[in-house]
């Protein structure tokens, strides 16, 4: 099931590439191939189970214990499903292009690779799938992007690429200290190499959070988001955003944390101080942009900031077992619920950009009378991605504090901070964009279409659930088995 | 059912705001919700519920005698206030405006019901974005903007108090219900407890948060006197009282209550009577009021200062709907052109059974439980009792001159009264009216047992300097109304000023300066570690720049090879360069870099046709990071192997 799920985006990628295909149909072939990926998900949920479920294993270079392996535990597969269902938004997401074929052809291989990411289970078929992304992203930008999409593509690219080789020098490292050579990530879990403490154990690790860092991204790291978000198209930024900053925390709990769980517990501070600068750094820094799409996307190195915090609380291997637990909990929650806000949230930049061409945001005002349902969703995202409490964000940021206070209550004090800026920076986007006088130059601007509307309803819809009843997430997600049991060598 | 009360006129609210109707059709339809929410909250009491919201937090609601007065007193306020509303504001918007009042209820019954912290925080934050979309209900003009997000991220910076308490409370004792609180002791109750007052006058209004009032006012007349009655500030008054209980052992939280209380009641009170605009006089007497209930509540009698919120709710909302009047007949606020007396002389009957009650004149019901209030200040000592009877003698000063500027006998004698702004005042005043039976000592205890408050005793010389302060307050008041005064040059005693100077526009510079340093010196790390890459590896990319040339100009078809060789070139020289360890590694290398060209290779294949099409100037920064990196990789493996 999990296969098909990785299969069939990239066969529709296959398929948009080779058959000459018009607009309107390569973008139902990709929406629909995101949309049965969805379905196959679905069913694995659907179908229950504890641990790493839905298993299937095809050997591939078994010298090397390399093989095609995919399963889900309750984490990849709320991720899973979350990236599909982006997916599938932003395939549907109205867009003239030129060379919609090959727009669409790359967002299915996109869909593919980056489900397989989350549902694979080796190691080296995670690294590929994982660079990959990289390539999805750099033409999804660079040859439908606007302003210096190339130049930002490439800085994107290169920045993340060389993150990316760190985190293959620490996987080889771990794969070569296993007693027998594999990439199996359960195995490599079940008995975690590199237990002892030391020099190189520690360095494996650097080479991780910086990898998978420059990817999240943490701060000092996060310098290539903004460039390749203002240029991008929208639904490249949702899910650039939304999808592969993701990977990033993803790969940190996967690997550092699940692997190599006693260097983490040794470093766990130094990271957690790491999520608390780019939580305030992020929100401080967006706070004095003018440009929309750069505001919202330093918001996601503040909220990546919240999920680093979460990661590195719940690797401590201090306070108590529940604090943990809390805090992944909450780092997941924000994963998923970042995805969906800030996905809406760039789609919704999309949808300026295709009306005005600006992202300016003093060049606009009082759209809430031309477009009332834009505004709406505007309004409704921000609130969720300030965290106000019924809609997503809230219930992962007061996981991820709860748990936080309990294990750094200093770092969680400063941390709160964040919230009241994210406050002030978002009010102050509505009411630029929004609010106050119509310029005359805007007088044309439209409101949502169906389409667009329905698309965003549906992301926003799942916001308000969550928001209201999260408790369905946070069993999918069961935090208590994703954390290690750490304190026997340790 | 409990949860009914918060969640019935949220939906009716967004129904109605979703379906939008006439003037006459959003006043019945938000009037029938609103009494729907009454009758709920009328055979609610004692009631309690849970909801599983994840394993470990469970939301929890109840509905004790003292929180079912404020939860029956909400909507009760709310009605008269949609009337209004839908008699006084602006047609367009207006379904929006009722529709957001009613959530704005459904929000502060949250609060009422909460008997968990986390279900308080949500009801607290709900209110104040409700707050936020109220206030900047006429969205088309500069100011509201502007004020309502000044007063949302200034209430919420007092929000976390309330997140700090609920962080304190739920790492301590593992739950956030409001008996766990109870278990606190030490430091963890202090900091729980002092989260808590900082929470609760930061919506109530009070120093040094009070400035957002005054913004706030930037709102339509129906929601000040919804938002400075029975919700917003109100919510802050409310739930030091109801978890009074719970945290008045952390040590020095009466008397911080008391201090932060009294001072806002004495400094509100000078701010009252000095301004001229009718809504910010009452937007001060607002802070004021609020200030002697915290102080009440500090001083250990939290029904008290309960009862006094009812009773200040019934009086501020019809002072409001008074001002709503003034400013809908002139056009403008300013108190010093109106005196409507002789042209609404029913309104201004109305108008004056509220104003003596805010003064505190008995045998009006505000006169009962201000002097219970007086009364609770004596058992803390003489310095509280003399600060409070300050307090009261200043409101009855700008209760005084607010009702003889606004509707004493002036010039004007005809404007047309509407029935529905009238009919609001009519049972708004009507309530202030009947609540005075509040001073019969039967109703007194009855309702004092009801809702469980213990009633302070006075003694003779405090009612005595009590009274003589109203009087001579009432005089001043008079003697002020007279001669027109000059407004006030500063708002709110500089507080304001003191924002703008002190914290926002300092916040502007320092993200003004981030944002530079953002983009000009931490962006310098992947340039450098470029650059270094580019150096260290130049005799790398020299000995492979064939490989590399023919790659960029578009051959897509030897890609892969061209990768390939480029790969194992880094592999071979970076091995050569560490010879003697590489000896012991070799075999794992070659197999591994086996592995990695052939994924590298098929992404570049597929990567091909689009390459061409992108500018390629620029890849050799790519491809020497890739082989830097290789390198890297070698040397770890060769270490670690």
């Amino acid at each position: 099931m999990l296969t098909l799920a990785v299969l069939v985006p990239l066969a529709a990628a296959l398929l948009l590439a080779l058959a000459p295909l018009g607009a309107a149909a390569a973008r139902w072939t990709a929406t629909g191939s995101a949309v049965l990926s969805l379905l196959a998900l679905v069913s694995v949920w659907a179908g229950g189970g504890e641990g790493f479920r839905a298993v299937t294993e095809v050997p591939w270079i078994p010298t090397l214990g390399i093989a095609w392996r995919v399963g889900v535990d309750g984490m990849s597969l709320a991720l899973a499903l979350m990236s599909a269902l982006l997916f599938a938004a932003s395939a549907a997401w109205p867009m003239q292009l030129e060379g919609a074929r090959a727009y669409y052809a790359w967002m299915a291989f996109l869909t593919g690779v980056s489900i397989g990411l989350f549902v694979t289970l080796d190691l080296i078929v995670f690294y590929v799938f994982f660079d990959l992304s990289l390539v999805g992203m750099y033409f999804l930008i660079g040859r439908w992007g606007h302003g210096e999409a190339q130049h930002a593509a490439l800085k994107f690219f290169v920045y993340t690429l060389a993150g990316s080789l760190l985190i293959l020098i620490g996987i080889i490292v771990l794969a070569l200290n296993m007693p027998e050579l594999t990439f199996d990530m359960r195995a490599i879990i079940d008995s975690p190499p590199l237990a002892a403490a030391g020099a190189l154990p520690g360095l494996v690790f650097l080479a991780f959070v910086i990898g998978f860092g420059i990817k999240t991204p943490v701060f000092p790291f996060h310098t290539w988001l903004p460039p390749a978000h203002v240029d991008a198209p929208g639904p490249a930024s949702a899910i650039l955003a939304g999808v592969l900053l993701k990977m990033g925390t993803y790969g940190l709990i996967r690997i550092p944390l699940q692997m190599m769980p006693e260097t983490f517990a040794r470093w766990a501070l130094p990271l957690a101080i790491l999520g608390v600068i780019s939580i305030l750094w992020g929100s401080i820094v967006a706070f004095a942009q003018e440009n929309l799409k750069r505001r919202i996307a330093y918001t996601s190195v503040n909220h990546m900031g919240y999920t680093v915090l979460g990661i590195a609380v719940a690797g401590s291997a201090l306070g108590s077992e529940t604090a943990r637990q809390l805090a992944l909990t909450g780092a997941v929650v924000e994963m998923v619920a970042h995805g969906l806000i800030t996905g809406a949230l760039f789609l919704i930049a999309g949808a300026i950009w295709a009306r005005a061409e600006d992202y300016h945001l003093p060049n606009f005002g009082g759209l809430a009378g031309t477009a009332p349902r834009l505004t709406g969703a505007a309004t409704l995202a921000a609130f969720a991605s300030l965290g106000l409490p019924g809609l997503a964000g809230f219930v992962a940021e007061l996981h991820i504090f709860l748990g936080a206070f309990g294990v750094y209550p200093w770092l969680a004090a400063i941390g709160l901070l964040g919230i009241l800026i994210t406050a002030a920076l978002f009010l102050r986007m509505l009411r630029q964009a929004f609010f106050g006088d119509l310029p005359y130059e805007r007088r044309g601007f439209t409101d949502l279409t169906t389409a667009e509307a329905a698309i965003l309803a549906l992301l926003l819809a799942l916001v308000v659930l969550i928001g209201i009843w999260p408790a369905w997430l946070l069993a999918l997600i069961d935090a208590a088995a994703v954390i290690p049991a750490i304190g026997a060598g340790g | 059912m409990i949860w009914a009360l918060a969640y019935l006129p949220v939906l009716a609210g967004l129904g109605i705001w979703a379906v939008g109707a006439s003037r006459g059709r959003t006043a019945l339809l938000g009037g029938l919700a609103t009494v729907a929410t009454l009758l709920l909250a009328l055979i609610a009491g004692g009631r309690s519920g849970r909801f599983d919201w994840s394993d470990v937090l469970t939301l929890q609601a109840a509905l004790p005698p003292l929180a079912q007065a404020v939860a029956v007193l909400v909507p009760a306020i709310l009605l008269p206030i949609t009337l209004f509303a839908a008699s006084h504001e602006e047609a367009r918007g207006l379904p929006r405006l009722v529709g957001l009042m009613l959530v704005f209820t459904g929000g502060m019954e949250l609060v009422v019901i909460a008997d968990d912290l986390v279900t308080l925080l949500i009801g607290w934050e709900i209110v104040g974005a409700c707050s936020w979309v109220l206030i900047g209900h006429r969205w088309r003009e500069q100011p509201p903007g502007l004020s309502a997000n000044f007063a949302f991220v200034l209430t919420r910076a007092g929000d976390l108090g309330l997140f700090l308490a609920v962080l304190t409370t739920f790492t301590v004792t593992g739950g956030a219900e409001y008996d766990a609180l109870g278990r606190l002791d030490d430091w963890p109750l202090a900091l729980a407890a002092f989260g808590l007052l900082v929470a609760a006058v930061s919506k109530a209004g009070q120093v040094p948060f009070a400035p957002w009032l005054f913004r706030a006012m930037d709102g339509p007349t129906s929601v000040s006197a919804l938002l400075h009655s029975a919700t917003m500030v109100a919510a802050g008054v409310y739930i030091l009282a109801r978890l009074h209980p719970y945290i008045s052992a952390a040590p020095g939280f009466g008397t911080a209550a008391m201090a932060l209380g009294l001072a806002t009641a004495v400094l509100g009170g000078v701010v009252a009577v000095r301004q001229v605009h009718a809504k910010k006089l009452l937007a001060g007497s607002t802070s004021a009021q609020m200030g002697l209930m915290i102080a009440t509540v500090g001083a250990g009698y939290p029904g008290v200062a309960v009862l006094h919120l009812v009773v200040h709710a019934a009086t501020k909302a019809a002072l409001f709907c008074a001002a709503g009047t003034v400013h809908r007949v002139t056009g403008s606020f300013d108190l010093r052109e109106a005196r409507l007396g002789r042209a609404l002389p029913v309104s201004a009957g109305l108008t004056a059974i509220a104003a003596l009650s805010l003064a505190a004149v008995p045998p009006l019901s505000g006169g009962w439980s201000k002097e219970e209030m007086v009364k609770a200040a004596e058992h803390a000592g003489l310095f509280w009792t003399t600060a409070a009877i300050l307090a009261g003698g200043l409101s009855a000063a700008y209760a005084t001159r607010f009702a003889v500027t606004a509707f004493g006998p002036g010039d004007r004698d005809e404007a047309s009264e509407r029935r529905g702004e009238s009919a609001a005042l009519l049972c708004l005043s009507g309530a202030v009216l009947a609540m005075s039976v509040l001073w019969l000592p039967w109703a007194h205890d009855a309702v004092s047992a009801w809702i469980g408050a213990e009633l302070p005793t006075g003694t003779r010389l405090g009612l005595i300097a009590s009274l003589t302060a109203v009087a001579l307050g009432v005089l001043a008041g008079l003697r002020a109304a007279r001669a027109p005064s000059a407004p006030p040059g500063q708002e709110w005693l500089g507080l304001p000023a003191l924002y703008e100077h002190g914290v926002i526009r300092p916040f502007h510079g320092l993200a003004g300066v981030a944002a530079r340093l953002d983009d000009g010196v931490i962006d310098l790390i992947p340039r450098g570690v470029a650059a270094l890459g580019r150096q260290a590896s130049g005799q790398l990319a020299r000995l492979d720049d064939d490989h590399i040339d023919g790659l960029a100009p578009g051959a897509a078809r030897r890609a892969s090879q061209g990768t390939s060789r480029v790969w194992r070139g880094a592999v071979g020289i970076a091995v050569q360069a560490a010879s003697a360890l590489a000896a012991l590694a070799a075999g794992v290398g070659e197999r591994l870099s086996d592995i990695i060209p052939g994924g590298s290779g098929r992404l570049a294949g597929m990567a091909g046709a689009d390459l061409r099409r992108l500018q390629t100037g620029l890849s050799h920064h790519y491809y020497t990071l890739l082989m830097a990196g290789f390198a890297l990789a070698v040397g770890l493996l060769i270490i670690g192997g």
